[in-house]
């Protein structure tokens, strides 16, 4: 595949944007904003409320999902869950937070909760072989091939409470309030663990490219 | 640890950030003057903070689709009972999916599996229509006007038009393994298995079909 090392960048002549079409229009909703009628409307019984709540929230709950267990299948159950929860959770909705963050609230705590049960019966390896055989990671066939896979590995790899702030911090881009009413701990304890966190990836990066 | 680096540590990443305000900052400077382990706990959050943004640069994969959702309230009036509307259905449609992920992938990449046997599964679709497509596993047809390999995300880009000089109407699919894939020729003419969706990022807005399970060259 040399050829392709020398292949212009993306050049999608033409490439202008179509139509959105109405699902995809509604996929654009900047969240929050009609929350409060879907959430009313929903409780009436609407589907169409329902509908639209998955469809804004989907995506965006779905890669916190993902990233948290790292695994697509797992990954489909726990989302499927999410917004079963969530359908039948509305009626309780008491609007002392944003829709999106009382959803992520409900992802983080069913992904942290399917780790745990499957801890039970998962356990590390590590935690049979002894401590001592961690320092081997960065060597074997599972080595990561590319930046991008030592980061995923690195993130996956961190304890699960610095994996949260991790993914909601960089990969949702919130904010230490937002952070703070998904978890449920006050903005000082977000700030402190995510500093923990980056120091602690850091040794993971390290540790999975060799660096000393 | 002083009572001066337990107050000030949570400004690490904003500060990191430029967003702290010119006070904190200027005495978080001196703070790190004079203490090493704030010095040498900052460099490792910087480290990790860059890391982090770039991990936030990365693309979750697709979400599944679960159509029992997907169709609700589609065409219809608003009723109640969700419940029974949807649960069923809704786990049907995951047991349905998992199995036909099994079928497609042969338990490996879906891409080295040389045939797409359940041809059936997959809705035949017209570059054309995509706009107003509704399906989500479908089978494309057109030329392969541009290829572009995106080294750092390991993903081949193929724009594909329905005729042999046409720029539009137009579909970009991508392949996430590109490995071990025979890569078709610009101009050749090509069928493609996979999902339709619209990526709609800031700054471009089309549709793809992504990811792709399977390419067939029918005319190179």
């Amino acid at each position: 595949m040399a050829w392709l090392d020398t292949a212009p960048g993306p050049d999608y002549s033409g490439a202008v944007a179509p139509e959105y079409s109405p699902e995809e229009t509604m996929a654009r909703i900047v969240p929050g904003d009609r929350d409060e009628d879907l959430i009313l409307a929903a409780r009436r019984g609407d589907e169409e409320a329902f509908r639209e709540i998955y469809r804004t929230y989907r995506e965006p709950v779905w890669s916190v999902i993902l990233s948290l267990v790292g695994d697509p299948v797992q990954a489909q159950d726990i989302l499927q869950t999410v917004f079963f929860k969530a359908f039948r959770g509305l009626a309780g909705f008491r609007f002392r937070s944003a829709l999106f963050t009382w959803i992520y609230r409900i992802a983080c705590n069913d992904c942290r909760n399917h780790l745990r049960r499957r801890a039970v019966h998962e356990g590390p390896l590590e935690d049979i072989l002894g401590s001592r055989y961690e320092a081997d990671d960065t060597r074997g066939p599972d080595r990561p091939r590319t930046r991008a896979d030592a980061i995923k590995s690195a993130v996956l790899a961190l304890p699960f409470k610095m994996r949260e702030v991790v993914i909601l911090k960089y990969q949702e881009d919130l904010s230490y309030e937002e952070m703070s009413r998904i978890l449920g701990c006050p903005p000082g304890t977000i700030a402190s663990r995510l500093n923990r966190a980056l120091a602690e990836l850091e040794t993971r990066m390290r540790r999975i490219e060799g660096r000393p | 640890m002083s009572l001066s680096c337990r107050i000030l540590r949570p400004g690490f990443v904003p500060y990191l950030e430029g967003e702290l305000q010119p006070g904190r900052a200027g005495r978080l400077e001196r703070h790190l003057a004079g203490c090493g382990e704030c010095r040498e706990l900052i460099e490792r959050v910087r480290a990790g903070h860059e890391t982090g943004r770039r991990f936030g640069r990365l693309r979750a994969d697709i979400p599944p689709r679960f159509p029992a959702f997907e169709e609700l309230g589609a065409g219809r009036p608003a009723r109640r009972g969700f419940w029974p509307a949807v649960a069923v259905p809704a786990l049907l449609s995951v047991a349905a999916g998992l199995a036909a992920l099994l079928v497609i992938s042969g338990g490996g990449s879906p891409l080295r599996s040389r045939s797409v046997k359940a041809d059936r599964a997959f809705t035949p679709l017209a570059i054309r229509e995509f706009t107003t497509n509704s399906k989500n596993r479908i089978v494309t047809e057109g030329y392969v006007h541009n290829v572009y390999y995106d080294k750092e995300e390991r993903t081949l880009h193929i724009k594909l038009a329905e005729g042999p000089r046409d720029t539009e109407p137009f579909v970009i699919c991508e392949i996430r393994d590109a490995s071990g894939l025979t890569i078709p020729r610009e101009g050749s003419r090509i069928r493609v298995y996979g999902t339709a969706r619209f990526d709609a990022q800031p700054g471009r807005g089309w549709h793809e079909v992504n990811p792709v399970m399977e390419i067939a060259v029918l005319n190179r």
